[in-house]
Order: structure tokens, then sequence, then C-alpha cells
């Protein structure tokens, strides 16, 4: 196997700072600068909510309170009547298509007849001032009949007697997965596990600029992750053709799947149409929670079984994926669930089945993970299960299993590039551990309480890697513990706890779409010098896609003057922003442009010539390409077999933490992860990529839940939705291998959302093993580990599964 | 109301501000500074941080009548003569920036840490950064800058 | 946001008559809780009388202890010398409060007044009697898991969420308080109320009465005291629950103790149970455990939030034994963000 580069990342004298640009490769392979960079640290850099015209007024949304009611009456009189309102609009004034949607036009642009989620909109309002906006939206008068809520998934799933939240069923999509016919084996282990709601939390609300046009159309600037997908849903709901509707991207502040669905871009542009006057809509975050999808909460059953020896025979499982009141890209969800859901393992016999819903709960869709997140939290739940029980320890368990080049996944599909986890795995449980805690007191000082007894100690921990009990004090240093700077604990309950995860991950969309991207390249001379302009639809929502397109270009073109153009709609698409795809399909295009002006170049060029001679004798040279992966394929409706994925990607990860046990605090030491990526395109942002996906798992293990009670979400606010801060993120050691993938552009692997899947799991393992409780559910929080919140009721509801 | 203040070292005035705007909606909506970012606009993230009267605030909960003759500085005041200051140098240049909407927030607070604490420990960087909120970094990059940052500003008095 | 008008008075005098006679004005210090409840539609003054510039910024050796003006920010609070030194109780829990940004707008009046994070308040689409009396209580039978344990009524079950007043109430603290009928001081505990049938009157305080001071009282054993929360996440959350506690042991037994907790109650709650079982006492964990026990006998949790009476009652141990220790009083020096 070649080309592995292994690069520790806590190097005690790193210093990485080197100047842009000067002399240094900048090409593909190279920490090159993000060429938006500094107007990012000086807040010049123009995001959606920054965009600004003299005489644009403010878009405002109304939205429905209840989780299911009918609309008997809207009255936006008096939303009107007041002062600097200049339109007040409800379903009655969509100009075309009532609905939109990813997958299923099943989203009304504003409610008609009824309301199947709390906070969805109803009527949109401009104004001249956005405080005036928000109040004329809250004059108007809307008459509702309250509707029974389904709130339940498993009702809604599996009740005859449940109402439908659409006509046709509230089963979205029902996926199977079955391979051979053995379900016995000598050791056999259940769970049931349940993934609370996440949010994605980005950080630049949903916004963006409408400006009408003189020919009809709209000119939308807005921070989307597809600009086509965006404007073929507005389009019509619009009334107008697409080439009247242009969209251009404006400044993307995060997105990790939030913004692949439409929030505010049909109304921005019917108040710009209707007032003609350019609208800008800033959603507050309030809103934010109410206006955008969030990663489906997941209930799941699993049964492993296995040999003595730990060797798989087969898995059973239930995949219930809750996708709330729309459907959004469920179909797709639940295909990733299915298809990723016994993960990277090889199982002779597999049973899935994966659900995803409607009910009345909060519309869920696409989070960086996409389906094979929840998945991997059961199936390597299961794993350690399965290690305990055949006395193995949790990374041989996994060894044994490991899938590699040549193993089939569950959908039959061959894996045809390198997937070496087996060595991975080896080399992450050979890195060395953090310290052992320091203490400053002696054993756990809280007498038992008289009532009953507290659940499984700590001194019956079955695995047998994960417990340590504290070393002596070396120097205590009570900033290190658990509760942090609040020096809650002092060391006397802290027990140390180490804990694996693995993940697979398909990369580009799946089973069959179309996905392609479309690169524009032109070379020309800008002052007397070959200079290279990059233009794509593109959306770089924070991951560095525009730097990568740069570095492709110098690469493929050995040009260092290189610009990107602002991604818009001249040019056509470039899919999503999403299913780590961008590198390598844009990546594709661009490099598949640029080697296409190469050839005319080539032509062109005379004997001796450079470049510049021959762009000044010949003019601008400009070619356009698209490029798409190899075709994928449909999962069989009723076995889920065949060739869905486009190219699956490999992440482990260990966490290291320290568990109080009886304050339930949990501060992670440290996460270290090996991640195969194929090859390296710009180190600097894929450790960007590794570290930041790495915390969002760590949050959705630790604390990240919307948190939803009869349809209604109850924390709609970064005080309550907590995400991890800089003191929760530990300091990350990460390895990096590059195996190329022979059918990827630079042998390489989509390397955003792999990270994403398997810090939870490890995070959760970790906890487990410090604390020997069961712990079936994330977020895990402190009532969880102190007191057994089984015991003592989880917010959620004791909904069992 | 009007309200007058020192912005960046000069004097702003804007008029009709209605009570209710936040000296974050002034700066970016009526001073044309957008710099400052409205990411929570409930003082949860840090996105807004800017100096009020040399201590660092989030923009976003203070009342547009408070910031009535004080002084604010904005990330936009932070780079002098065309260069910029080792905090916001160290952040392109760390990887400290994705997306980049925390960035301007995080770059006023690191500035006021350095200022005060010149050569901060990992434990004072994290708690000065702690009300910042950054979801794309996983905030490693954002150690590093920090770290960068405090070195060279020491390196050139 | 409901429209309102601004005032910035010259003086406390003429703020107080600026807020007299209207209960629908109020007033605004460093505004971190009051404009963000604003913005939400939770707080609806018609009035805001703005004392950010003439709230007392001065912090004072008295002869009996410490003097805080109303308009001392969190932050100046925390780092001050006097204060570190004096009551670091008392600056060890403002730092674990929101963030630096936050200390550094927040004044400690405003801090005594923050309202309550139960969800329900917060959002005006949702009943909440505390907001709107009479409309009901959804959180007894909804989502209370973070909400109160002791002392709550049918009517509500918020809790006080503000780590200083936990450790005020503690320290004896006398609030200092100018009102349309003159000025006045009120005792902590003892400023902020139990819900009772009126869980929209968070404090005892009288319409239109502005506090102008906390006044901290000397406290012998000041120095041996500790702050201990629970959060949700390491950093920028609200407790859980919290401890603050002062022991004074001689000999291994307890002479003098002082107990409050936070995040369990509409107010920060002194522990006057665990305090008169461990005066006398001898200093041990199983003294300590009977305490802790005999306060939580006073407890009546809801069924999610149950978990808080074992928690807190480690934390109250852990606490509590930590003080007891000769040498167990290694605490590390704050990390400050002034």
């Amino acid at each position: 196997m070649s080309g592995t580069e292994t690069r520790p990342d806590r190097g005690q004298s790193r210093e990485r700072g080197h100047g842009p640009g000067v002399g240094r490769d900048l090409g593909v392979g190279h920490s090159a600068p993000r060429p938006d960079g500094t107007l990012k640290v000086t807040g010049e850099f123009a995001y959606s909510s920054d965009l600004y015209l003299a005489d644009m007024v403010w878009g405002a949304t109304l939205r429905g309170p209840h989780p299911s009611a009918r609309i008997r009456s809207v009255d936006v009189g008096p939303a009107l009547a007041m002062p600097g309102v200049l339109a007040a609009l409800t379903c009655e004034d969509v100009p075309g298509e009532l609905f939109y949607g990813l997958d299923r036009r099943d989203q009304p642009v504003l409610a008609a007849d009824r309301v199947r989620y709390q906070g969805e909109p109803v009527a949109i309002v401009a104004a001249d001032h956005p405080e005036r906006a928000r109040r004329a939206a809250a004059a108007i008068v809307v008459d509702y009949e309250v509707t029974e809520a389904v709130t339940d998934p498993r009702r809604a799933a599996f009740d005859p007697s449940c109402p439908a939240v659409h006509d046709g069923g509230n089963v979205v999509r029902h996926q199977p997965v079955r391979v051979g016919g053995d379900f016995t084996a000598p050791v056999v282990v259940t769970g049931e596990y349940e993934v609370g709601m996440q949010d994605q939390a980005f950080l630049g609300p949903e916004s963006g600029l409408a400006v009408p046009a003189e020919d009809g159309g709209v000119d939308l600037f807005v921070a989307t992750q597809w600009l086509h997908v965006d404007r073929d849903q507005i389009a019509p709901c619009l009334g107008l053709p697409p080439e009247l509707v242009r969209l251009t991207l404006a400044g993307v502040g995060g997105a990790f799947g939030a913004r692949e669905d439409l929030s505010m871009q049909v109304h921005a542009c019917m108040l710009a149409l209707r007032t003609g006057r350019p609208v800008k809509m800033v959603y507050g975050r309030q809103e934010s929670f109410f206006g955008h999808v969030h990663r489906h909460p997941a209930r799941m059953r699993y049964e492993h079984g296995a040999d003595l020896d730990g060797r798989l025979r087969y898995v059973r499982a239930e995949i219930l994926l809750d996708g709330g009141a729309y459907c959004s890209s469920t179909p797709a969800v639940v295909g990733n669930a299915a298809s990723l859901g016994v993960g990277p393992y090889e199982v002779p016999n597999v049973w899935i089945d994966a659900y995803g819903v409607y009910t009345n709960n909060p519309p869920c869709g696409a989070m960086r993970g996409f389906g094979a997140v929840q998945a991997c939290f059961a199936y390597e739940s299961q794993m350690d299960r399965l290690a305990e029980a055949c006395g193995l320890s949790p990374v041989e368990v996994r060894v044994r299993n490991a899938v590699s080049q040549g193993s089939r996944l569950a959908t039959g599909q061959v894996i045809d590039s390198p997937a070496p986890l087996a060595g991975m795995l080896r080399e992450l449980a050979a890195m060395p551990l953090p310290p052992e805690p320091s203490r400053t007191a002696g054993p756990v000082a809280v007498p038992p309480p008289a009532g009953p007894a507290r659940a499984a100690a700590a001194t019956s921990v079955p695995d047998p890697a994960g417990v340590r009990a504290p070393g002596a004090a070396a120097t205590p240093d009570l900033l290190d513990l658990p509760g942090g700077v609040a020096q809650t604990t002092h060391g006397e309950g802290v027990r140390r706890g180490v804990g694996y995860g693995v993940g697979i991950k398909n990369i580009c969309f799946s089973e069959g779409f179309d996905d392609h991207s479309t690169a524009r390249v032109r070379v020309e001379l800008l002052g007397g010098e070959p200079h290279v302009l990059v233009r794509t639809a593109a959306a770089e929502v924070g991951q560095g896609l525009v730097t990568v397109q740069e570095q492709i270009a110098r690469t493929e073109l050995g040009v260092e003057r290189v610009t990107v153009a602002q991604a818009d709609t001249t040019v056509g698409s470039a899919g999503s922003t999403s299913a780590s795809r961008q590198s390598y399909v844009t990546g594709g295009a661009v490099r598949a442009a640029c080697r296409a002006v190469r050839e005319r170049l080539a032509v062109l060029r005379a004997n001796g010539e450079t470049l510049a001679e021959t762009l000044e004798r010949a003019g601008a040279v400009e070619e356009t390409r698209v490029y798409r992966h190899r075709p994928t394929f449909p999962m069989d409706p009723v076995t889920g077999q065949g060739d869905s994925h486009a190219q699956l990607a490999l992440c482990v990860h260990r966490a290291v933490v320290d568990v109080d046990v009886e304050l339930g605090l949990v501060k992670v030491v440290e996460l270290a992860a090996v991640q195969d990526v194929g090859r390296v395109l710009n180190p600097l942002a894929l450790e960007g990529q590794i570290h930041g996906g790495s915390a969002q798992g760590l949050g959705l293990a630790l604390m990240e839940e919307v948190q939803v009670v009869d349809g209604r979400v109850l924390n709609p606010s970064f005080t309550d939705y907590l995400i991890p801060t800089i003191l929760d993120m530990p300091p990350m050691r990460v390895s990096v291998l590059a195996n190329p993938d022979p059918h990827a552009p630079y042998g390489l692997r989509g390397a955003g959302e792999p990270p994403t899947l398997s810090s939870t799991p490890a995070v959760a393992a970790a906890v487990r093993a410090a604390t020997g409780l069961r712990l079936p559910r994330v977020p895990i929080r402190p009532h969880d580990i102190a007191m057994d919140g089984s015991r003592y009721g989880n917010w959620a509801g004791d909904r069992s599964l | 109301m009007r309200v007058s203040l020192t912005v960046n070292g000069r004097h702003r005035t804007a008029d009709d501000v209605w009570e209710g705007e936040s000296l974050l909606y002034v700066l970016r909506e009526r001073l044309g500074l957008p710099g400052s970012k409205n990411a929570c606009e409930q003082g949860e993230c840090g996105s807004c941080t800017v100096y009020l009267d040399g201590l660092p605030v989030c923009a976003c909960l203070v009342a547009a009548g408070q910031a009535e003759s004080r002084e604010v500085r904005t990330v936009e005041g932070l780079a002098g003569d065309g260069r910029l200051d080792p905090v916001q140098e160290a952040f392109t240049e760390c990887g400290a920036v994705q997306c980049g909407f925390c960035t301007p927030g995080l770059v006023v607070q690191a500035h006021d840490l350095l200022n005060r604490t010149p050569r901060p420990t990992d434990a004072q960087i994290r708690e000065a950064l702690a009300g910042n909120l950054c979801r794309c970094t996983g905030y490693e990059k954002i150690l590093d800058a920090v770290r960068l940052a405090a070195t060279r500003k020491a390196a050139t008095p | 946001m409901r429209p309102f008008t601004y005032e910035r008075p010259a003086d406390v005098r003429s703020a107080v008559a600026a807020a007299a006679g209207r209960p629908d004005a109020a007033y605004l210090g460093g505004g971190t809780n009051l404009v963000d409840l604003m913005r939400l539609g939770v707080a609806t003054p018609r009035t805001l009388v703005d004392v950010t510039r003439i709230s007392s910024r001065a912090i004072e050796e008295t002869g009996g202890g410490l003097l805080i003006g109303a308009g001392v920010r969190n932050g100046d609070l925390a780092a001050d010398p006097l204060v570190r030194r004096a009551q670091p109780l008392l600056a060890r829990a403002v730092l674990e409060g929101a963030s630096g940004q936050i200390r550094n707008m927040a004044t400690v009046a405003g801090n005594l007044l923050q309202r309550t994070r139960c969800p329900y308040f917060q959002d005006v689409t949702k009943p909440c009697n505390k907001r709107l009396p009479g409309s009901g209580c959804p959180a007894r039978t909804g989502d209370h898991r973070n909400l109160a344990i002791l002392g709550h009524s049918e009517h509500c079950v918020a809790t006080h969420p503000s780590d200083m007043a936990v450790a005020l109430a503690a320290l004896d603290a006398l609030v200092h308080v100018e009102g349309p009928g003159g000025a006045r001081t009120v005792p902590m505990p003892g400023l902020h109320r139990l819900p009772g049938d009126e869980p929209d009157r968070d404090t005892v305080l009288a319409p239109g009465e502005l506090i102008t001071a906390v006044e901290v009282p000397h406290l012998p054993f000041a120095a041996r005291s500790r702050y201990r929360k629970v959060r949700d996440r390491a950093s920028f959350a609200f407790a859980v629950v919290s401890v603050a506690a002062a022991l004074d042991v001689a000999g291994g037994v307890v002479r003098d103790c002082r107990i409050a907790l936070g995040g369990v109650a509409h107010a920060p709650w002194r522990a006057e149970a665990a305090e008169a079982a461990l005066r006398g006492a001898a200093a041990t964990p199983e003294e300590f455990a009977r305490a802790a026990d005999a306060e939580l006998a006073r407890s009546s949790p809801l069924p999610r939030n149950a978990f808080k009476a074992p928690l807190l009652r480690n934390v109250l141990v852990r606490t509590l034994t930590d003080l007891a220790e000769p040498a167990g009083f290694a605490e590390s020096e704050p990390v400050e963000t002034p």
C-alpha cells in the first residue's frame, strides 16, 4: 500500500506561520492560504446578512405556534394598516407552485389550510425597518383549530390508527437490507439506542437579499449549499422561468446540511416582486431553530450475533428516523442508515429495516454525517457490548471484523479502493495515552444515601481496556479536571475511561443520483501576467473549497495567480456542498476544465513561447467541463442490494475521558483520530475538517439536543441548545492516511463528514468505560451519569423504544 | 433618537435610531460596519464582540442608548496602516478561519486577551475565549493562532 | 419588541422619580438580561430608565465589610483585589457565571435581578404564570429538568439563574435600595421571593425601587469558602445545581458555617436546615451527608428533576469535605478574565 502519510498533530514546537504566498508551492498538497482569509479577519467579508442596498426593505415571517392545526382564516389587514409596512402576503399570494421540496414537493411556500409543525411559515411581510416588519407579522390574525399532533415516530410508522400527517401515510421510506438467512450465533448481544435531535447550529443565520429586476425576474443573493437546486425550487413557486431567477452565493456562515433546504428564499423573492424593492431577510437565532431542518432523531434496536471469537455472524437492526413534518431529504437519509447500518464490518447475514417517517415534530433533513451518524452510534455501541461478551478488547473485536479492500458491504457492494480499517485501529490504539488524571483528595468522599443504592459502581466495569483508577497525584491542576475552571471536581470521584469508535461514510450522492459539477476555467493575461479565473456554482460554506479550486488550477496550469469567481447560476450546476463531495466532484470539474484549457494551449503554443506570449498572441482561452463520478445504482427495494455508493470513507476515533461519577461531569481529555483521505489536498484545511467534525460529534455525545416535547421545541437558543465551547473541546491527535482511491480525482476521498460519525460513539464508549453505565442514548448529560438518568427520568420523556 | 459615539477613532452620529436597536444594529445597519456579526443576538456566541470603552462586550446586548458618547472599537478598527494586527494575521495563517462568522468576535476577544496577558497559558486562552462559539474549527487552530500571535507580539515590542 | 421610551436620568434620585408610579418602567443596568428579554417579547417595559452611568462603580471597605456599588461590573467585581482577598467565594461565584464579554457589561444589581431561564417563561407562545399570571405552568408536567426542587409552588417551579446571588445569600449580604418611599436595606436571603401564588414577583422590591449597593459583611472564616457548580458543559451554562459554602472548623468540629444552594429554587436557597445540623457536629463526610439530607428533607422534586436531590447531596458533601480538610484548600487561582 502506498502513500501512508502520518502526521502527529500535537508537536510541541509547531510553528505553521508561513507568510502567505511568497516562494511557496501553493498547488495541490500544500497548505495554501484561504483567499477569503484576510477579508474574514478584518470583518470585510460580505455574508448574506451583511448585504445592503440604499432602498432595501426588510422581510419578516409569521410562523404558526402549533405542531398541528387547521387554519380557518388569515387576516393580514392589521399588518397592512401599520406604518412602514409595504406588503403582507399569504399562500394566496404565491405566484406559482404552492409547494417545494428537495425530494418531494410537499412543503408549502406558506401554509394554506393547515400547519404541520411548530414554526411553519404562514405569512410574510415587508416593512421599512426590521422591527416594524416583525411587529407587523405579529399583528396578522390567524384563526387556528388545533388538531391532534403526531409526535411519536413509532406510532406514526406502525400504528394504523395514527392520523396521517400527509396523504399517503406516514412512512416516507422503508428500506430493508437482506443478506443470507442464518440468524443464529453462540454469542448474541442486543441493545436499544436513541440519538437526540441535533442542530447544525451554523453561526450565520438564514439570510439573503432579493432584488427585483427590470426584466420581471429577480436576483437573489443568498447563503445556500446548492444554488441550482434552490433556483429550481424557487422559480416554479414564483411562476418564473429559471433564467429569470438568478442566484449569487453570498457569504455563508457555515452550513453543515442546514442550508440544503430552502428557508427564506421564496419569501424574499415574493416580497421583492410584490414591493418592487430589494428585500432583505435575516432570521434571528430563535427563528433559525425553526427555519431549518435538523438531524433526524433515531430510535434503533440492534441484535448482533457472533462466534465465540467475536467474529460477526449476523446483524439484525431496526432503525427508525423521525423526519418530522416534511420530507426534505429523509429518503436519502434512510438509504444511508440502511446501507451503512452494520458499519465497516464483514457480516455474512444481515436483516435491517430502516424507516423514515412523517410526524408533527420539526422537519429533519441533512446534517453532516447524514443518516450514517445515527446508525454508527448504535452499531459501535453494539461492538463494545460484543467485545464485553467475548472477553475481547474494543479494538480487537473491531479488528477481527474489519472490512478491507475487496470486502462486501451489506448492500453487496464491493469496496474497490483501499479500506485499511484494521491498520487504522492498530495505529490508533498504539498512540500514546495522555497522562493520568491528577487528584487532590482521597477516595470518593460521599457516603451512600439512605435510599435506593446507586447504579453500577465503577468497580465492576467490564471493559478491561477502559478503566483505570486515577493515579496518584502528580501535579494537581484543577483546571484539567471535569468541571473545568469551575473547579467543580477536585478529583475525588474521577474515573478515566477510554473508548473507540469506527465510522464509514458514503462520499458523493448515492443511489443512482446524477451527481455532477460544472467548471468554467479561463486563462488570460491580466497586467501582462497569466491569470486563471475559475467559475463554478459550488458553494463555499467555510470548508475551504475556494482554496482547493485555486490549488487545482495552479497545479494543472502552472499559473500562480488564480481567482475563483463568486459562485452563481451563470454556470452549470455544481451540485450540493454536502456528502463531502465538492473536492471530489467540483474539484474533478475544475481539473477537467483546466486540462481542457491546457490541451488548447498546447495546440496554440508556438515553439519556445512562454504562456504569456501565447496568451498575448492568441487571446484568452476558456473551457467549460462537466464532471461526473462513476454511476451509482438504486438499492433494491426488497433486499437493499446494489452498488449504491460512489466512494466510501473511514475514520476511527479514540476518546479519553475523565468522568466525575458523582457529579456527572465529563471532561474529554483527548480525542485521537485516524482517517484515510486518499490524498491530502490542503493539510491545514483538512485538519480543520477533522477537528471540526470531531467537535460536532463530541457535542452530540455530551450536550447537543433540540428538546421537543409534544411537538414543541423547548430550547431554540444558544443559551439552551448547548454546543461545545473551547473549554469542552480537548486537544486532538490526528493521523492522516493517504491511500489513493483510483476512481477519484487525485485519488482523494471526501473528508468532511467521517470524523463526525466516529467521535460520538468513541466519547460515549469512554464514558461507559469510566462509569460502568449502559448509556444507550446520546447526548449523555450529567443526570444520566451521576444519578442514572433512566431511573430519575430523562427530560425527553420516559419513552421506551 | 440620535446616538453619537466614537467608532474606531472617528466620531459618528446615527439619526432616527429606534430605542430598541442594539449597538450591533447601529454599527451594522446605520454606520456601515457589518464586521461584527449577528449570529445569536443573545450574548451567547460572542460573534458581535466589540470594545466598549476598552472592554470587550457583546454589542448585541448593548442598547443603542447605552452607547451614547462612548468609545467603540470593532474588528474593522484593529488593523492599522494597512497592516493586519498580529492576531488577525495568525488567524489566517493557522487555519483558524473557516466559515469565519465567529472570527471577528474571536479576533477582538483574543486581541483583548493578549493586551492584558501577553503570554497566556492554554488554560487562560480557553477561559478567555469561552464566550465565543465556533462551529467549524473545533477550536484547535484558534488556540494555535492565539499562541502564534502571542509569540509574535512578544518578539516585536 | 414593544415600543418604549428611553430615559437617562442624571442621578439616582431622578432615576427613582422617573420610575415612580410607573409599574411599566424598568431600570436598565448592563442590559445583558433585560435587552434579551425585551427582544424576545418576554419583558415589555414602556419606559426604560438607564441607570448605567449613575450607579456606583465603587468597591469600598467599610467597618463591617465591603460595600459594592450597584453598577460594579461583574468582571470588575471578580477581579477586584479587595473582593478576592476578603470574599473569595463571591469572586469565584461571579467568575462561574456567563462569559467574559457578558461579565464586562453585567452589573451587580442586574445580576441579582436576572429572570429565570425556564423554557416556558422564555417563550411567549407558551403559557407561564410568571410572565402572564394566571396562564398556567406547563413546566410542572412538561420539561422541568432544570427547574426547582425546593420551595416551588403549584404555580411556578422556576429557578433563579444567578451564581453571584447564591454567594451573596450565603454571605448574609445586605441589599441597599432607594425607592419612592426612601432608602432601605433588604437582607440576603430575603431579596428573592419564593413563587407562592405570585410567581410574577421575583423579589420583594416594590415598584420603582432601585438597588444602589450591596453590602457584604465581614466573615471571619471567609478564606475557607468555596463555590461549586455543576453544569451541562464546561463553561457558559447555567447551574444544574450549585453550592456556595463557608466552613469554620476547629478541632474537627464545625463551629460555624454558611451554605447556600443554586439552581434548585426560585431564590438562592439558604440551607438553614443543613447549617443547623452542622453547627457543633463533627467535620466528617458522614455528618456532612446528614446535613445534606436534613436540607433535602425539605425538597419536593418533580419526576424529571429528581436527580437534582442526590446530585446536590454529592456536591454539598464534596464541597464541605474539601473545606474541612486542613490541607484541602489548595484552590488554584481563578483564571481571570476581567
